[in-house]
């Protein structure tokens, strides 16, 4: 029988229709969880972005704002529609008045494409805090751009410097090691290993403030 | 043979990295940190394992002609049950192994030990064989690791280990560190552990 034409043939399939049945129904009773924490996780950075500007003007510190999460999201996140603009923005807004402005920006890496969350002030100048939503960099070394040390190099930095520039409003940066000390603030630590991808989280940032200020320039969002 | 001379052969006398050379990309990519090694280690386990045991299980009705995309299609199931699995509940751990999960679908151990071992013995001699496999191949991961991240990082699963006063070896961190390290293992293994038995 195993060396007819078709056992083979109905076998193989057999095989396909029971481990796909099993992967199906697997993936269908993780579905809701993985979204879940997928949703929840996107939330908390956006009000980790946001959560040392509203601490500031609410007298709390970010710790005790990410802890009354989601209460806290809900209180002073508010999600932006503005016409036109091909990316997510929140703003945070305390006692009705807006306080922070949060972006999800968009990039490529070495291996694929990131994402990021960007926080600024209201003039869209400065970057309050910086976070990865997701990247495809090669684990241990590209994706330390994950890691605290280097995201806080970008806290309360004054990036947008040309704001008439018509082809870059930005600052430009050169890299340092990691060991290494900035001795100006025009110098960024870059992850040892790890040039490319470090290179593109300035470029993403650089590509996506000028696409933002451009925006705001002449729209309201 | 016994089922504990399958889990010694499989573990350390016929380890799939020292001594059959399996297995050496992800061997190189993952170890830089323990933590990933670990997680990396339990996955091959894992799919080692089971893919081991149903490969062995359905053995006596597999055509020839079909057994290896059999084999892939078992392997494949269990290491996307493994990536839902993490997806679902560990998902800080999932999202830093990033496509390395993925991965374990080319490991040539699983491979191997499917059309060496599984797809001619049985079903609990299989199963021996690929936590076997797996536990030799998490070994050496953890001891290259180790090494890395003590010096590269001056840490142990994230733990700081050295003080301030360390600098840590950037060439640690990145991939020629491992084939180093690597080599010198496999070398060092050859040298006293089969020489000294032969």
């Amino acid at each position: 029988m195993k060396d007819s034409f078709w056992f083979p043939i109905v076998f193989m399939l057999i095989n396909v229709v029971l481990f796909t049945g099993i992967l199906a129904v697997m993936f269908r009773y993780s579905e809701e969880k993985i979204e879940t924490y997928e949703t929840s996780s996107y939330q908390q950075k956006i009000l980790s972005t946001l959560s040392a500007k509203i601490g500031e003007v609410t007298q709390q510190s970010p710790e005790q704002i990410m802890a009354a999460y989601p209460g806290s999201f809900e209180k002073y996140v508010q999600k932006l529609e503005p016409k036109d603009f091909e990316r997510e923005v929140y703003k945070a807004v305390v006692a009705d008045t807006v306080v922070a402005y949060c972006f999800e920006i968009k990039g490529n890496g070495l291996w694929g494409s990131m994402r990021a969350l960007v926080s600024t002030s209201t003039d869209f100048k400065t970057i309050l805090d910086f976070a990865i939503v997701n990247q495809q960099e090669t684990p241990g070394l590209g994706a330390r751009i994950e890691e605290k040390w280097f995201l806080d190099q970008f806290q309360n930095r004054l990036f947008v410097v040309n704001p008439e520039s018509k082809d870059d409003v930005t600052q430009s940066y050169e890299f340092i090691a990691e060991t290494q000390t900035p001795a100006t603030d025009r110098q960024l630590r870059r992850v040892t290993g790890a040039t490319i991808t470090s290179d593109s989280v300035i470029k993403m940032l650089r590509a996506e403030f000028n696409y933002i200020y451009d925006y705001v320039r002449s729209n309201e969002l | 043979m016994t089922k504990k001379e399958i889990f010694i052969n499989a573990t350390f006398k016929d380890n799939a990295i020292w001594r059959q050379i399996l297995g050496i990309c992800s061997a190189l990519a993952v170890t830089n940190l323990m933590l990933n090694s670990l997680i990396m280690g339990l996955g091959v386990i894992f799919t080692l394992a089971m893919a081991g045991m149903t490969i062995s299980l359905i053995r006596a009705w597999t055509p020839r002609s079909v057994r290896m995309m059999v084999q892939v299609l078992i392997i494949a199931a269990y290491v996307i049950i493994v990536d839902i699995f993490l997806k679902a509940n560990m998902p800080v751990i999932s999202k830093q192994l990033g496509p390395y999960v993925g991965l374990i679908i080319t490991n040539c151990i699983l491979m191997g030990r499917a059309e060496a071992f599984a797809s001619q013995n049985k079903v609990m001699d299989s199963l021996v064989d690929g936590i076997g496999s797996g536990i030799g191949y998490t070994m050496v991961l953890l001891a290259i690791s180790f090494i890395r991240e003590l010096f590269g990082f001056g840490s142990i699963f994230g733990f700081r280990i050295m003080g301030d006063w360390w600098t840590a070896w950037s060439i640690m961190v990145m991939a020629p560190s491992a084939f180093f390290l690597l080599a010198m293992l496999i070398w060092i293994i050859n040298t006293y552990y089969y020489k000294v038995k032969a």
